[in-house]
């Protein structure tokens, strides 16, 4: 009975939806005129090369011209590590370190994640330090670097990552991040202004601020996703 | 250094990232900080408000230097300014109950503090933001940081009042994504005034779709009916402090983002009377069921759902009156709602059940809190001479003028209602048999003086009303003009003070 | 092939792939009893809003918005790029929804080491 409410309000929504669609049309242009920026997008891939010489739009608008929203989803990873730490809080033994993980995996999957780790651990500080220039930036590379922790987690049931490191890592490359708005607030006028020369196009040092903040994005991202595996994998189901 | 707006958020998310590694240094810090930055910024919102009401401007401060729509602004105007300052005042003293309020150790405390202060910087956001995407990050912020609230101890139904907030949070923020998606599909932008300038141009069948969706999203936070089921376990589950948040704090913030989308986005025949209508279902239904409740959070609750729906009703009328009694109903439930939780909490303190019998003759052990409860029991029920009695004079007058008797009649006849069920808890207070084997705990000083400054701006407002006035009316007409927030995002000046 | 059925399905195609996935979400949501089923059907709906997203920023025969040495020379031959802005949206929409998806599965964590059971008609205490 309660499923058969449930198909007829998702096929009220889907229906609803289908229908609101049809009048966005797939692969039409909706940008306007290309030449007099009338829509927000046409604006940032006329202005970015020019005025900020950083190559890729997508990094300009998340650190540069919604920057403020880029500081609203860091902060919302840092409350989802301390929402879960509170959750999950138990006053601990000394020196214990219960972990879900009963047993190693085998040993093909423990000699590829010792092999990989490595390699992994270079590709996400490739992407986010290339940030600007390729298809990527900080929360992508943070996230593959996590993987690579993921992957150890998995195959070493000892393995662990120390919190204080995650902690102070977290914590700093927050503040430098808050740090950097208020540098562009004394000195530029505006929150998280751009204050540093912006370079040449396509070089890797081109940008100012922006390859600077997405670093630190980068390792709060990284510290951040680590202490949220961590946290959820070192707890003991009691039998 | 130049006062602006964006203290508002940079401050705290400073201090949040900051707190860690203060605990390494000295662990009272961490309970410390926030009460500092909380201060600050009160002071900070004196100026602000100070200087808008003088120029009659409002201050909009645009981040990273790019103007708006091409960046995101921040817009601190009568109106949002006005609320941004409650939301800031009401945190500091919740901040001051909570220290040291209940026994928790070193760790959980660390992020109690840290959760805190987000929940209030999400709400601030929420307000003082003139962009519809950083809108909603900023309600992410906050629902993220409630849900982790509610679950905060471990003795209770925490963790179901949690998951049950989270799935309905979430359906809220799918729908809100869903409509900010198709209404930038239409009008190629983000920016709130500029939204609203293209609104015209957008086919009406879409703009009800998209008025559908936010009013379901924005709905949820808003607490109005029947998308408020969360909210009666939020609030009994949750720690004290936290409910009081939730209620003068999070939920005016859910209700400015449905009023900005209807009042200034949207133009659509019947968005008003819809208001109307959910504002008295709502109230009818939370009242009718405050006063079934044996559990007194769980009372309360239900009461402030009830006010959120009598204010979705005042917006609804949308006379400058009407708006006006509105703000003013904002601003009293927020004061007096706070003192009710904050007292009514110490009478329940060890008790899990926290029912209403258990309030036996609480009047004679602790004379000064039945006090303080019988000062805000009368003042959310409207008696005079208490700040609750203009409130809904100006708004029974607006409905009045309007011709909308039977409106009216609604209002009284769930007044009397909110008489019953609040004077069964004073009368139970007072003329009670004692029950003795309930232990209680004594307030704490902070405790003590933030209830205590709540009772006296409920009595100095009742008596005095023209305290608060001029700055509602200016509220008022800045959430009216619609041209005139229009103008002044796009193509005003708006400085900042230095300092 | 008719171009207005060929964009009609090519639009219900993608379009329609999507808000399938917020129906499949939704619907594991509703109704499925474990719990971590929910917290399943909450990140599919996430997945299906964003992939939505993107694909209204999409442009017919567009290219990356990235000023590349190969995007720049592609521009100057006239190909469009296609609406950087929902993808920017996007980034922020995954971490939140990851941040939302954290904290769920911690709430489950703790009800089933308190209730010893992942079934939400087992854990009634709160009524629904």
């Amino acid at each position: 009975m309660k499923k058969a409410i449930v198909i007829l309000l998702l096929a009220v929504v889907g229906w609803a939806l289908v229908d609101a669609f049809t009048h966005v049309k797939f692969g039409e242009s909706r940008l306007g005129d290309l030449k007099n920026p009338n829509t927000v997008g046409a604006f940032y891939l006329q202005k970015t090369a020019p005025e900020l010489s950083v190559a890729n739009v997508v990094t300009a608008i998340v650190v540069n011209y919604r920057g403020f929203d880029t500081l609203g989803e860091v902060t919302v990873l840092f409350l989802a590590a301390a929402g879960l730490g509170s959750i999950l809080y138990r006053r601990k033994e000394k020196g214990a370190h219960d972990t879900m993980i009963l047993k190693n995996s085998s040993q093909l999957l423990q000699t590829g994640a010792r092999l990989i780790f490595p390699a992994i651990l270079v590709l996400g500080a490739y992407v986010f330090i290339h940030g600007h220039l390729t298809p990527g930036g900080g929360f992508q590379g943070g996230v593959i670097i996590a993987t690579g922790f993921l992957l150890m987690f998995m195959a070493y049931k000892d393995y662990h990552v120390s919190h204080n490191i995650l902690t102070w890592v977290e914590s700093l490359a927050g503040v430098l991040f808050v740090t950097v708005g208020f540098w562009g607030l004394i000195f530029g006028g505006s929150f998280l202004k751009n204050t540093m020369g912006t370079g040449v196009l396509n070089d890797l040092l081109s940008g100012g601020v922006i390859p600077i903040v997405y670093i630190a994005v980068g390792f709060k991202v990284a510290a951040e996703l680590t202490g949220v595996l961590e946290t959820l994998l070192n707890f003991k189901i009691k039998k | 250094m130049v006062i602006s707006p964006v203290h508002y958020i940079a401050l705290p998310l400073l201090a949040a990232f900051l707190i860690p590694l203060f605990s390494k240094i000295n662990r009272e810090l961490v309970r410390i900080v926030p009460g500092l930055v909380l201060a600050y910024l009160s002071a900070v919102s004196v100026i602000l408000m100070n200087r808008v009401i003088q120029t009659g401007q409002p201050i909009i401060e645009t981040i990273a230097g790019w103007r708006a729509p091409w960046g995101i602004d921040l817009v601190f105007s009568p109106f949002t300014g006005f609320l941004a300052s409650i939301m800031t005042f009401m945190a500091l003293l919740i901040w001051l109950y909570s220290y040291r309020f209940k026994k928790v150790d070193h760790e959980p405390a660390l992020k109690y503090y840290i959760l805190f202060m987000m929940l209030v910087t999400g709400s601030t956001g929420i307000v003082i933001t003139g962009d519809i995407f950083n809108m909603f990050v900023f309600m992410e912020i906050t629902a993220i940081a409630s849900f982790s609230l509610t679950s905060f101890y471990r003795d209770r139904d925490g963790a179901e009042a949690g998951f049950k907030y989270l799935l309905i949070g979430s359906l809220a923020s799918t729908f809100v994504l869903l409509g900010i998606l198709l209404l930038y599909s239409q009008v190629g932008t983000l920016n709130m005034a500029q939204i609203a300038e293209r609104m015209h141009d957008v086919p009406s069948g879409m703009k009800i779709t998209i008025l559908i969706l936010f009013a379901t999203g924005l709905g949820i936070e808003a607490e109005m009916f029947p998308l408020n089921g969360w909210a009666p376990d939020a609030y009994s589950q949750s720690p004290s402090p936290v409910g009081s948040a939730f209620a003068a704090i999070v939920v005016k913030a859910g209700v400015y983002s449905l009023i900005r989308v209807i009042f200034t986005l949207f133009d659509v025949h019947g968005a008003y009377e819809f208001l109307i209508i959910m504002g008295i279902i709502t109230l009818v239904i939370s009242e009718f069921t405050a006063m079934k409740q044996t559990n007194l959070k769980r009372m309360l609750a239900y009461s402030s759902i009830g006010q959120m729906g009598f204010v979705l009703i005042a917006f609804g009328i949308g006379t400058k009156e009407a708006v006006f009694g509105a703000l003013f109903l904002m601003f009293n439930h927020a004061v007096i709602k706070s003192l009710l939780f904050m007292s009514g909490s110490y009478f329940v303190y060890n008790n899990t059940s926290k029912e209403i019998t258990d309030l036996s003759g609480m009047g004679k052990k602790f004379p000064l809190l039945a006090f303080f409860f019988a000062i805000g029991a009368f003042a959310i029920v409207g008696l005079p001479p208490f700040a609750g009695f203009w409130s809904k004079l100006y708004i029974l007058i607006a409905a009045a003028d309007n011709s909308l008797l039977g409106l009216v009649a609604i209002i009284l006849m769930v007044s009397i209602i909110e008489i019953v069920y609040y004077f069964r808890v004073v009368a139970k207070l007072y003329f009670g048999k004692p029950v003795e084997e309930s232990i209680t705990h004594k307030p704490t000083i902070g405790g003590y003086i933030s209830m205590s400054i709540l009772a006296a701006v409920i009595v100095i407002v009742g008596f005095y009303p023209d305290i608060v006035t001029g700055f509602l009316h200016n509220a008022a007409d800045a959430l009216l003009d619609k041209s005139g927030y229009i103008n002044n995002v796009l193509h005003g000046a708006g400085e900042l003070v230095k300092l | 092939m008719d171009p207005v059925l060929y964009n009609k399905i090519v639009t219900f195609d993608i379009y329609g792939s999507a808000i399938g996935l917020i129906l499949i979400g939704l619907y594991a949501l509703l109704v499925k009893k474990h719990l971590i089923k929910m917290v399943i059907g909450l990140s599919i709906i996430d997945s299906g809003v964003n992939l939505l997203f993107i694909a209204v920023g999409f442009i017919k025969g567009g290219t990356a918005p990235i000023f590349s040495p190969k995007g720049i020379e592609l521009v100057q031959k006239g190909v469009t790029m296609v609406d950087p802005v929902p993808q920017a949206l996007v980034l922020t929409a995954i971490v939140i929804g990851f941040g939302v998806t954290a904290v769920a599965l911690s709430l489950v964590i703790r009800l089933y080491r308190h209730h010893n059971t992942a079934r939400i008609d087992n854990i009634k205490s709160l009524k629904w």
